[in-house]
């Protein structure tokens, strides 16, 4: 690794936002009074800078182009620009959120928006990843700032104990990550991802590399939440104020699978490492089956609505383990269809808490399902974006949600040999069941009366969340052409 | 016998790091106080840091040393974070068992 300071004009997304955070912090520490607004904009505007720094760094390069930053510390290239804007337009939005929950449930801190920034850095670091360096403090950057967000409720017992297990669980992963992360660099002598890929299939010792891919294979597991590693994920969204559940399901989720797309598809991609029975492709397809068909079933089984988007997020992550497995297996349009899922995915989930946030108040946060009963007749246009939003989830058409699974399926099809049509069978079956417990809900919110009058979180940036999420789902079902070029 | 103690090779290190490892997997799995398990995840990245530091130099490489560096401050912030958190449980509930950790389960 080396410095080169004309690099720096290619991270300029993530410098926005490190900096930004930064002085966020540091404005909290001088700010007078209780009132948070004027943070809540520099925040959205901090955010939306770097969103359009990458559009802007974006256009600069030639689809397909890759140009190695520092070294190969960081890699420029489209896929990372895509993801490092989706990172900060829904790092935005969640700060559009999280005023009027913070008032009213109580929780008003400056810190919130400054960690808020810093993690989001750690995302946009992970979607450019180019050194198994940059994979670890990425993904360690994001996950210790989403830690003290999902702590920061300090006097709800929930919100410390899903802080507490989220933190177990995912130190634990850091563990294994390092663990594996050291033994590939055993068998190659570098950390590179790009001469990883030329070095690892020549290595002397393939036990380290296997050992390693596994170990890894875990790490991945426990921070997407697959199954049989999924265990924190329902407690930690849960019991985490709705704001920060809806980032870590978003944006969390799509940074640990960009990270993925970097570790799987380059550093451990090719030819030879993910095939055979001892390739880390064989775990995953099977640890991506039992992620789909377990998340739904015990989905199905929830009464509390934000459980049950857990166990939802959880399937979907089964979904986005497919499309890994397409990637390391050869497929060309995975990379494609990934990015188009994450994106789909993202939006919908900040739809979908913004208006579990919206329909909670005071005292009373109304998360089961039958606490939901009316809300169409009294307000339709909640009602209309969670329908949205469900709808797309369950992937019905014409949605983003659709689109996104039909794309990853696709991709997995085109594996040679047809090695992934069983998956691809198992996520359209689920599919199907998952459209069931969607389903409860949007029966619920039209066809049942209300038990209670409903007395909604108000405030303009939640408003403007709900509104927009559901329209730029319906935007990508109407025209995925255009998403899917991003990076094709 | 006196070969394998007193010939400390690169092999030696590697093993260590693994039992070390080992017992860290086990501590969290097996040990319920908080506390204790945010040692045990210590442990462990103190493994992979040793096994990064063997291979670096077995490859005579810098960029691993620096790799153990960078683990170690990050492993700090971590240790800062995650007793934070652990105050904050135990000023709820005078304990800091993860067994007894159930408000969530349904």
């Amino acid at each position: 690794m080396s410095f080169n300071p004309a690099d720096l004009g290619w991270l300029v997304p993530f410098l926005i936002l490190a900096i930004v955070g930064m002085l966020l912090v540091l404005a909290e520490a001088f700010y007078k009074g209780t009132d948070r607004t004027a943070l809540v904009g520099l925040t959205v505007a901090g955010s939306l800078a770097s969103a359009i720094a990458s559009i802007v760094l974006y256009r600069q390069l030639e689809p397909g182009q890759q140009i190695a930053l520092m070294g190969e510390a960081l890699i420029a290239d489209r896929t990372g620009y895509v993801l490092s804007a989706l990172f900060a337009v829904v790092t935005a939005m969640t700060a559009l959120m999280s005023p009027a929950h913070q008032r009213e449930h109580d929780w008003q801190m400056g810190e919130y928006y400054g960690v808020l920034l810093l993690s989001a850095s750690g995302m946009v670091m992970l979607a450019h990843a180019g050194n198994l360096v940059t994979v670890f403090l990425g993904i360690e950057t994001m996950s210790i700032g989403v830690y003290v967000m999902c702590a920061m409720r300090r006097r709800s017992r929930r919100g410390n104990e899903a802080a507490m297990k989220y933190f177990l669980i995912g130190a634990f992963a850091t563990g294994f990550l390092m663990y594996g992360m050291a033994l590939i660099y055993g068998a190659a002598g570098t950390t590179s991802l790009v001469k990883l890929q030329a070095l690892l299939p020549q290595t002397q010792n393939p036990g380290l590399v296997v050992a390693g891919a596994f170990l890894l294979v875990v790490a991945f597991g426990f921070k997407v939440a697959a199954v049989p590693f999924h265990m924190w994920a329902p407690d930690a969204y849960e019991g985490a104020p709705t704001p920060v559940t809806a980032f870590m399901a978003a944006a969390v989720k799509a940074a640990a699978v960009a990270a993925m797309i970097r570790v799987f598809g380059i550093a451990l991609g090719g030819e030879i490492i993910p095939y055979g029975t001892l390739g880390w492709a064989s775990p995953m397809v099977v640890i991506a089956a039992i992620t789909i068909t377990l998340g739904n079933i015990s989905a199905v089984r929830q009464d509390n609505i934000k459980r049950m988007l857990a166990y939802s997020s959880i399937s979907h992550a089964g979904v986005l383990l497919v499309g890994i497995c397409a990637l390391g297996l050869g497929s060309k349009t995975a990379n494609s269809g990934l990015v188009y899922y994450l994106i789909a995915y993202s939006f919908t989930t900040m739809g979908a808490f913004a208006v579990v946030s919206y329909v909670g108040s005071r005292g009373r946060e109304r998360l089961l399902i039958d606490d939901w009963a009316g809300l169409g007749n009294q307000f339709p246009g909640a009602a209309l974006a969670m329908t949205i939003c469900l709808l797309s989830f369950g992937g019905v058409p014409p949605t983003g949600g659709f689109f996104g699974k039909f794309y990853v399926f696709k991709a997995a099809m085109e594996v040679y040999d047809g090695q992934l049509l069983w998956l691809v069978a198992i996520g359209v079956v689920n599919s199907a069941i998952s459209i069931y417990y969607y389903l409860r809900i949007v029966t619920a919110m039209y066809f049942r009366e209300a038990n209670q009058p409903f007395a909604p979180n108000r405030s303009g940036g939640l408003l403007f969340v709900i509104v927009v999420c559901p329209l730029i789902v319906l935007e990508l079902g109407l025209m995925p052409g255009w998403w899917l070029r991003l990076v094709g | 016998m006196s070969d394998i103690l007193f010939n400390v090779g690169y092999g030696h290190f590697l093993v260590l790091a693994a039992v070390l490892f080992l017992i860290g997997t086990a501590g969290v799995m097996i040990r319920r106080n908080a506390l204790i398990i945010l040692m045990s995840v210590e442990l462990m990245l103190n493994a992979a840091n040793m096994t990064l530091l063997t291979f670096a130099r077995m490859w005579g490489d810098l960029s691993g040393h620096t790799f153990a560096l960078i683990v170690i401050a990050v492993a700090a912030a971590e240790a800062a974070v995650g007793l934070a958190i652990v105050v904050a449980v135990f000023r709820g509930r005078r304990n800091v068992d993860v067994d007894r950790l159930t408000t969530l389960r349904h």
